[in-house]
């Protein structure tokens, strides 16, 4: 490995979008930290492995040295996150608690921290992924709306300390993709056909985070629909209830 | 007695600040349960007559969610025609930059905790097709004075969208942005206004149109000087 090399941190890098991210990162000359709970089978490596559930924060909290130690990078890619669909009342209150720890909480704790340490290099983006649910309600999935309109709205408010450390940050917000993690919370018999393919997501979302854009929403059909639930927030809330809710 | 029926409300966070202004306002009239962190000793002079008290700190929020809905049950209470989930806490992000404990602490005692007594809360409410009210704050939109804290707000926000779909015809779900108010809230997070101070509504006003749009069942709805200069404070339901 060369000293030239640029390098990056992906959380929930081991499947789906953060799996994507990786593998253009490499394609494109990047050195790759890795943070997931499970390293896959037949891992590459050429990525440096760093295993936590960022729902502990002990686990987190046991790591963050050694994630800034890998540093100091160039981009990182805060992707990690799961979801919890059904009935608000009738999820599992652990659910509820790992969803705002996963999604919000844990990619605010390892951008502060890594910010602190310096871990940042100037020039470097920060990516952060929130969700087009920011655009609508999204009833059947109340703490997973929340955690990420959190995320979203804690990298609009740092960045202009951001700037000052010259790093941009980019708040993605991608629709509903092709991976494991979107089939298992998505209504039975949904058209799985219009999801769009997460190498193709990785691609859009990393291009607009190089070329310093404040956010990114992968794709015209989801840019449509950004608009439309800005423009119509109520009726589109009512929509994502008769398509996902109902049908949960 | 004229004018709306007496409700059972419980408001956490009424020990102090925007939620005790609000429950001053409502005590002639209603029936009054009210969480905070302090013991209750402690903030018995300072409660209006008649309120009961639970203590409840938020920086733990599943013993918060449980504590409340004991609470309830032990003053007596089967239902709940409101409950005003308005107990919150913010840090300055010293050179703009919140420590990881800020984070944490701002996001268990705003956001986790709101998200854990909807849910314990929402059985005592269906019964009596109340409406729970989320308090969330103009910084929801982005602030880097206090990053995590506007964070925490977005996600109330994002939090009542869905939860009002979610429980169309059982419960209204709504969420309140007050602006900036003369309360303790800025001393206790490290900021000081100066002479901006001047410009925050009373916590009287801001009380009187939390009271008029939770009569209202809206949401969401902005609490700040536009509000009050078109009479917000003095106009609108009656609660």
């Amino acid at each position: 490995m060369t000293q030239s090399l640029k390098r990056a941190l992906v959380t929930g890098g081991s499947a789906g979008l953060g799996a994507a991210a990786v593998i253009w990162l490499q394609a494109n000359g990047y050195d790759v930290v890795v943070l997931d709970r499970d390293q896959p089978e037949g891992a590459d490596n050429r990525v440096e492995f760093v295993v936590c559930d960022l729902a502990s924060r002990t686990q987190l909290d046991t790591v963050m040295p050694d994630l800034i130690a890998a540093g100091p990078y160039d981009l990182i890619f805060l992707n990690a996150g799961i979801n919890a669909t059904g009935r608000f009342e009738s999820i599992d209150a652990r659910a509820h608690i790992d969803v705002i720890r996963i999604n919000a909480e844990a990619p605010m704790v390892i951008t502060a921290r890594l910010f602190e340490a310096g871990a940042l290099r100037r020039g470097g983006s920060a990516v952060f992924i929130s969700s087009l649910s920011r655009f609508t309600g999204y009833p059947g999935a109340a703490s997973y709306a929340a955690s990420k309109d959190t995320l979203a709205i804690y990298a609009k408010s740092m960045r202009s300390f951001a700037k000052t450390q010259g790093i941009t940050l980019t708040v993605a917000f991608p629709g509903p993709l092709k991976t494991d993690h979107a089939e298992r919370h998505s209504p039975e018999g949904a058209d799985a056909s219009k999801r769009m393919q997460p190498g193709e997501a990785a691609t859009l979302i990393l291009t607009d985070a190089l070329a310093g854009k404040k956010t990114s929403i992968p794709g015209p059909a989801n840019r449509a629909f950004a608009m439309v639930g800005r423009v119509f927030p109520k009726p589109v809330t009512a929509v994502m209830r008769r398509l996902l809710y109902s049908k949960l | 007695m004229i004018g709306p029926k007496s409700r059972r409300i419980l408001i956490t966070g009424g020990n102090t600040g925007l939620g005790l202004a609000l429950a001053t306002k409502l005590a002639r009239r209603h029936k009054l349960l009210l969480s905070g962190r302090k013991a209750r000793d402690d903030v018995a002079a300072s409660l209006p007559p008649g309120a009961g008290y639970i203590v409840a700190d938020q920086s733990d929020p599943e013993a918060s969610a449980s504590a409340l809905v004991d609470g309830v049950a032990e003053f007596g209470w089967d239902g709940l025609e409101n409950a005003v989930l308005n107990a919150g806490t913010g840090f300055v992000a010293t050179d703009g930059l919140d420590s990881a404990d800020a984070i944490r602490q701002t996001l268990d005692v705003n956001l986790l905790a709101a998200v854990l007594q909807a849910q314990a809360l929402y059985p005592l409410l269906k019964k009596t097709s109340g409406t729970l009210t989320l308090i969330g704050s103009v910084a929801h939109k982005g602030s880097a004075t206090v990053p995590a804290y506007a964070a925490s707000k977005a996600g109330l926000h994002g939090l009542a969208r869905a939860l009002r779909s979610e429980w169309k015809g059982d419960v209204s779900v709504q969420v309140l942005h007050p602006g900036p108010a003369k309360t303790e809230m800025h001393d206790k997070a490290g900021y000081d206004p100066g002479l901006m101070r001047s410009l925050f509504l009373a916590p009287d006003d801001i009380a009187s149109m939390m009271a008029s749009a939770i009569a209202a069942r809206r949401s969401p709805v902005t609490l700040s000087w536009v509000k009050y200069l078109n009479g917000g404070a003095y106009t609108g339901r009656r609660l």
